[in-house]
C-alpha cells in the first residue's frame, strides 16, 4: 500500500497537495470496490451457475445450458430479471427494517471480504485481528437474518430468522475453537501471517502439523457449512418445512441479495479454510524466485491461482455435499455443536498444546 | 412460569405448503418448534367423485378414478373396474387379466418412486428424488404408448382393457425394471444407512400394529407396523396366489421402516411384472359379451349389427343387474374399495369409494403431538397422503 | 482555525451514529426497534475503538455485542408472546424525573470535560494490541481473568440447572 501511495503522490501533483490519510482513506475504499465488483459478485453469480449445473450433473439430468454456450450467461440473464422483477412489500410487513434488512446481510458478508488475502499482496487490508475480525463483522448478517425475519410479519419467516440466529450463533463456538487451535500455531490473528507460517507442500500445511488438526479442520468445516446455512444444515431455509425460511416474502433483487450473500459466503468458507489449514498462496520456493526474475505481477498470478485453485475444490466439495445429504433437525443440529463439535473444540485447541508440552514430552523425555 | 401465560403459536401448514403436496392443512399449536396439537382439516381438494358418479354412465366413471390417486391411476381405473366386473358377474379374458396385473405393478412401482421420493425431498435430500423420476419417466413413456395419456390414463374398460400393449413393450419394460433396480440401489445406497436419514426417520412418527389396525390402516403404513397383510395374498384376486413375490413387513412403524417397506415393495412389483410379462397368454384383451364391451371398429363400420350395439352401449350404457358389491383391490397406499349400489339402471344408485388416505390421514394428528415442525414433514412423506384420493 | 482531520471527522460520523442510535433506543416507540437501534449503537462505540487504534476490543465489542448480547436481546423480545400485536409498547415518558436526571448528568459532563485534566497522548505508531491484551490477561491479570471464567462457569450452570427443572 505504501508502495502504491508514494508512486501515486510522486506521478501526480496534484495529490501532493492532500494529506496522505485521503489518499489511503480512498485507496482502500477503491480496493475495496474493486474486490467486491470484479471478484466477489462475479464470483457470486458464476457459482450459482457452476452449483446448478454441478447439482444437475449429480441428479443426473442437464442444468441450465441455454443462455449463451453452455449457459455460462445464466447467472447475467437472471440478475437481470431479478432487477426487472417487481420489489414487494407486503402490506402488513414492517417496511422500514424489510427494506434495511438485505442490506445488512450484503454489509455484513462483504465487510468479511476486506481481510480475505488473494495474493501475498492482493489483500484489501491485512488487519492484525484479521481472523478475528472475520468472526466479528459477519455477525451483523444475523441481525440482517433476524432482521428480516420479523419484519416480513411471516410466521414461517420469524421461525426461519430464529433457527437461522440461533445456529450462526451457536455455531461461533466451534468455529471459533477451530481457528483458536491454528492461530496458537501461527501465534497471529493476521490471515496473511497465519498463511506466511505454512508452506507450500501438504506437510507444511497447518492442517498436518499434528494429529489434532485435521480433526479442528473437519470441526471448522461442519460449522462454517452451519454458520452459512448449507445443506445438511439448511434448517433456516428449509424448503419443505418453512417454505423459505427468512426470505419467504421477499422478490427481486432484494431476495437475490440474501442468495449473494449465501453465495459470497460459500467463497468465504473455502477461502478461509484454504487459508487457516491448506497452506494457502504459498508456493514453492523455488517457482517463487522464478517468478519474481518475471516480475512480481506472474508471482501474484500463481499465488492467486494457487489459492483460488484450493478454494475452489473446497467449494466444489460444498457444493457436492449439497446435493448428496438431507437435511438434520432443528434439535440435532444444536446437539451436534454442542454435544460434540465444542468439546472437541476444546480439546483440539487446547489439547495438543498441553499434551505435547507439559506431558508427553516430558514422558518421552524421561524414556530417553 | 404458570401454563396460561405461554399462549402457544398457532401456525397454517397448508393448504399451500411444499410439504403437503396439494391441498391440505393442518392448524397446529406450536410451542417452539414442537407441535402440541395438531387439527388436521381436508376437504381442500373435493370435487365430488362420488356424487357425480350417480349422474354417469358406468364406463363414463373410469376417466373421473383417475383423478383419485393420481400418482397411480391406472391402479383406481383396475379397482373400479373390478367393482363394475364382479356386480355384472362376469370374467374378462385371461390377457386382460395380467396386462391389469402389469400395469397396476408398474402403476405401484410409479406411486411408491414419487412416495420416497418426495419424502426425500422433504426432509432436504433433492437427489433421489430426480433418480427416481427418470425411471418414472420411462415408465410414463410405455403408459403413453399404452393409453395415449400419462397422468390421466383411463386404461382399462368395463370387461377388459382399452388397448392391447404396445409393440416392444415387454423388452422395453424388462429394460426399464433393471433401470429400477439401478436406481432403487442408488437412492437406498444414499439413504438407507445415512445417519442424518435415520436420525431424521427413525422413531419419528411410530404407531403401534394396534393402533394402526384400530385407525383402519392399509397398505405399507400398516406393513411398516409388522403386520403382514396385503391383499394380493389376504383376498387373491388376478392370479396374485400364483406369482412369486414376498410381503415386506417393518418392525417399528416409523416413517423410516413406512419409506423401506415402500423401497421393497417396488423390488417385489418388478418381479411381479417380470413373472407376469413371461406368462402372459394370447387372446382376446376385452370381453366378448356385447351387453358390455364396445364391438371393434371394424364391426362398428362394416356390419349394421355392431353399428347398432355401439350406439347402444354409448347412449344406453350397460345396465348391471340390481344389487351391490364391495371389491377392493391392494393399491399404492393400501386397500382402495369401491362400494357399489346399483338399482338396475345405466347409472350407479351410489358409489363410495374407500380411499386408504382417509384412515391414515386421521391419524397424523396424533402422530405428530409432541414432535417437531420438521418431524411433521418427514411423516407426512411417509404416509403418502394423495389429497386427491383423501377428498375424493 | 485548525485544519480538520480526517480522524475528527470520522470521529464526529462515528459519534452521531451512536448517539443517533442511542436516542433511538430511547425514544423508540416500539421495542422491536429499540433492539435493532442498539445495532447501530454498537457499531459506533466499536468504531470509536478503531479509532483509538484498538482493534482487538472493536472486534470483541461486535462479536460479543452484536453476535452475542444483541442477538439474545432480540431473542427475549421475539419470543414474547404476541408482542406484534402490540402497536405501542414504550410509551412512559416521564418528564418531571428525567430533565433534572439529564440536567443533573449534563452540567456534571460538561463540567468535567471543560476542565483542563485531559492529556493528548503522543502520537505512538500504531501497535497491535492484541499481543498487549493477551500478555495481560496471562500475566498481570491472571487471577481476575480466571475469577471472572469462575463466575462465567458458574452462570452456564446456574441457566442450565434453571432451565432443566422447567423441562421437567
Amino acid at each position: 500500500m505504501e508502495k502504491i501511495v508514494s508512486y501515486l503522490v510522486g506521478h501526480c501533483e496534484k495529490l501532493q497537495h492532500l494529506p496522505e490519510d485521503f489518499i489511503y482513506l480512498a485507496l482502500q475504499v477503491v480496493a475495496g470496490l474493486l474486490v467486491l465488483m470484479l471478484f466477489v459478485a462475479p464470483f457470486a453469480g458464476i457459482i450459482s451457475f457452476v452449483e446448478r449445473r454441478i447439482a444437475a450433473r449429480v441428479m443426473d439430468r442437464v442444468g441450465p445450458n441455454r443462455v449463451g454456450p453452455q449457459g455460462i450467461f445464466q447467472w447475467l440473464a437472471d440478475g437481470v430479471k431479478s432487477l426487472l422483477k417487481e420489489d414487494i412489500i407486503p402490506a402488513q410487513a414492517d417496511s422500514v427494517l424489510f427494506r434495511l434488512a438485505p442490506y445488512l446481510v450484503f454489509v455484513g458478508m462483504f465487510a468479511a471480504f476486506v481481510v480475505v488475502p488473494f495474493s501475498s499482496g492482493l489483500i484489501v487490508a491485512d488487519l492484525n485481528i484479521g481472523i478475528f475480525y472475520l468472526i466479528a463483522v459477519t455477525s451483523i448478517v444475523v441481525v440482517g437474518i433476524m432482521m428480516s425475519g420479523w419484519a416480513s410479519n411471516n410466521k414461517y419467516s420469524l421461525l426461519g430468522g430464529m433457527r437461522s440466529a440461533a445456529q450462526i450463533v451457536s455455531y461461533e463456538i466451534p468455529a471459533g475453537l477451530s481457528i483458536l487451535a491454528v492461530v496458537i500455531l501461527s501465534g497471529s490473528l493476521s490471515i496473511q501471517s497465519i498463511i506466511k507460517a505454512q508452506g507450500a507442500y501438504p506437510w507444511q500445511w497447518f492442517l498436518f502439523q499434528n494429529p489434532l488438526m485435521p480433526i479442528a479442520f473437519i470441526s471448522l468445516f461442519i460449522a462454517s457449512l452451519a454458520e452459512g446455512n448449507r445443506t445438511p444444515f439448511d434448517i433456516p431455509e428449509a424448503e419443505s418445512e418453512l417454505v423459505s425460511g427468512y426470505s419467504t416474502e421477499y422478490s427481486g433483487m432484494r431476495f437475490v441479495f440474501f442468495y449473494f450473500e449465501e453465495w459470497a459466503n460459500l467463497y468465504l468458507i473455502a477461502a478461509v479454510s484454504t487459508a487457516l489449514f491448506l497452506g494457502g498462496w504459498n508456493l514453492p520456493s523455488a517457482v517463487v524466485s522464478w517468478a519474481q526474475t518475471k516480475g512480481d505481477v506472474l508471482l501474484h498470478l500463481l499465488q492467486f491461482l494457487t489459492f483460488f485453485i484450493k478454494a475452489m475444490v473446497m467449494v466444489f466439495i460444498i457444493i457436492q455435499l449439497r446435493w448428496t445429504l438431507p437435511r438434520v433437525r432443528v434439535d440435532q443440529l444444536m446437539a451436534l455443536c454442542w454435544k460434540y463439535l465444542t468439546p472437541i473444540g476444546f480439546v483440539v485447541s487446547l489439547g495438543w498444546q498441553l499434551g505435547w508440552l507439559y506431558f508427553l514430552r516430558e514422558c518421552l523425555w524421561s524414556v530417553m | 412460569m404458570s401454563e396460561n401465560l405461554v399462549e402457544p403459536m398457532q401456525l397454517n401448514i397448508g393448504p399451500a405448503h411444499p410439504a403437503t403436496h396439494g391441498a391440505l392443512r393442518f392448524h397446529v399449536d406450536l410451542d417452539g418448534e414442537t407441535i402440541k396439537k395438531s387439527r388436521t382439516e381436508i376437504g381442500y381438494l373435493h370435487r365430488a367423485f362420488e356424487k357425480h358418479s350417480e349422474i354417469s354412465t358406468w364406463s363414463q366413471i373410469i376417466p373421473y378414478t383417475d383423478r383419485l390417486n393420481y400418482c397411480s391411476s391406472l391402479m383406481n381405473n383396475v379397482g373400479y373396474c373390478k367393482a363394475v366386473e364382479e356386480l355384472l358377474q362376469i370374467q374378462i379374458p385371461e390377457r386382460a387379466i395380467f396386462i391389469r396385473v402389469i400395469v397396476s405393478e408398474l402403476a405401484r412401482i410409479m406411486d411408491h418412486l414419487i412416495c420416497v421420493g418426495t419424502a426425500a425431498v422433504d426432509l432436504g435430500a433433492l437427489t433421489n428424488f430426480w433418480y427416481f423420476f427418470n425411471v418414472r419417466e420411462q415408465i410414463y413413456d410405455f403408459t403413453e404408448k399404452l393409453c395415449g395419456a400419462r397422468l390421466t390414463t383411463n386404461y382399462t374398460r368395463i370387461g377388459g382393457v382399452m388397448r392391447d400393449l404396445s409393440p416392444g413393450f415387454q423388452d422395453g419394460i424388462k429394460k426399464v425394471l433393471k433401470d429400477l433396480d439401478k436406481a432403487i440401489a442408488q437412492v437406498v445406497g444414499l439413504l438407507e444407512r445415512n445417519r442424518i436419514f435415520m436420525d431424521r426417520t427413525q422413531g419419528v412418527g411410530t404407531i403401534s400394529k394396534e393402533d394402526a389396525i384400530a385407525y383402519g390402516f392399509t397398505g405399507p403404513c400398516l406393513r411398516a407396523t409388522g403386520v403382514p397383510h396385503d391383499l394380493r395374498r389376504a383376498q387373491p384376486y388376478y392370479h396374485y396366489d400364483e406369482f412369486d413375490f414376498e410381503i415386506p413387513v417393518g418392525t417399528m412403524g416409523d416413517a423410516y421402516d413406512r419409506l423401506m417397506v415402500r423401497v421393497e415393495e417396488m423390488r417385489q412389483s418388478s418381479k411381479i411384472v417380470e413373472q407376469a410379462l413371461s406368462r402372459i397368454p394370447d387372446g382376446p384383451i376385452i370381453s366378448s359379451d356385447a351387453r358390455i364391451a364396445l364391438p371393434p371398429k371394424e364391426k362398428v363400420y362394416g356390419s349394421i349389427e355392431g353399428l347398432m350395439n355401439h350406439f347402444m352401449l354409448l347412449t344406453d350404457g350397460i345396465k348391471p343387474p340390481k344389487g351391490q358389491v364391495y371389491s377392493a383391490t391392494e393399491a399404492a397406499n393400501g386397500e382402495l374399495g369401491f362400494y357399489i349400489i346399483s338399482d338396475g339402471g345405466a347409472r350407479p344408485y351410489r358409489i363410495h369409494c374407500r380411499p386408504p388416505c382417509f384412515p391414515i390421514a386421521s391419524a397424523f394428528d396424533k402422530m405428530v403431538e409432541n414432535s417437531m415442525i420438521a418431524d411433521a414433514v418427514a411423516i407426512l412423506g411417509g404416509l403418502n397422503i394423495v389429497v386427491g384420493e383423501l377428498d375424493r | 482555525m485548525p485544519m480538520i482531520e480526517l480522524k475528527d471527522i470520522a470521529f464526529i460520523i462515528l459519534a452521531l451514529i451512536t448517539l443517533g442510535s442511542a436516542g433511538g433506543v430511547a425514544f423508540s416507540k416500539k421495542i422491536i426497534y429499540s433492539g435493532f437501534s442498539l445495532l447501530g449503537s454498537l457499531f459506533g462505540v466499536a468504531g470509536l475503538y478503531i479509532l483509538l487504534s484498538n482493534d482487538f476490543i472493536a472486534a470483541t465489542q461486535l462479536l460479543i455485542y452484536v453476535g452475542g448480547v444483541l442477538i439474545l436481546i432480540l431473542f427475549a423480545i421475539m419470543l414474547t408472546s404476541k408482542i406484534g400485536d402490540i402497536a405501542v409498547t414504550n410509551k412512559s415518558i416521564n418528564w418531571k424525573v428525567a430533565i433534572p436526571i439529564i440536567a443533573g448528568l449534563a452540567c456534571f459532563l460538561i463540567s468535567s470535560f471543560s476542565g483542563d485534566i485531559w492529556k493528548v497522548a503522543d502520537k505512538t505508531p500504531y501497535q497491535s494490541s492484541v499481543s498487549f491484551i493477551g500478555n495481560a490477561l496471562l500475566k498481570e491479570f491472571l487471577l481476575p481473568f480466571e475469577v471472572i471464567s469462575i463466575v462465567l462457569l458458574c452462570a452456564l450452570i446456574g441457566s442450565i440447572v434453571i432451565l432443566k427443572r422447567e423441562v421437567k
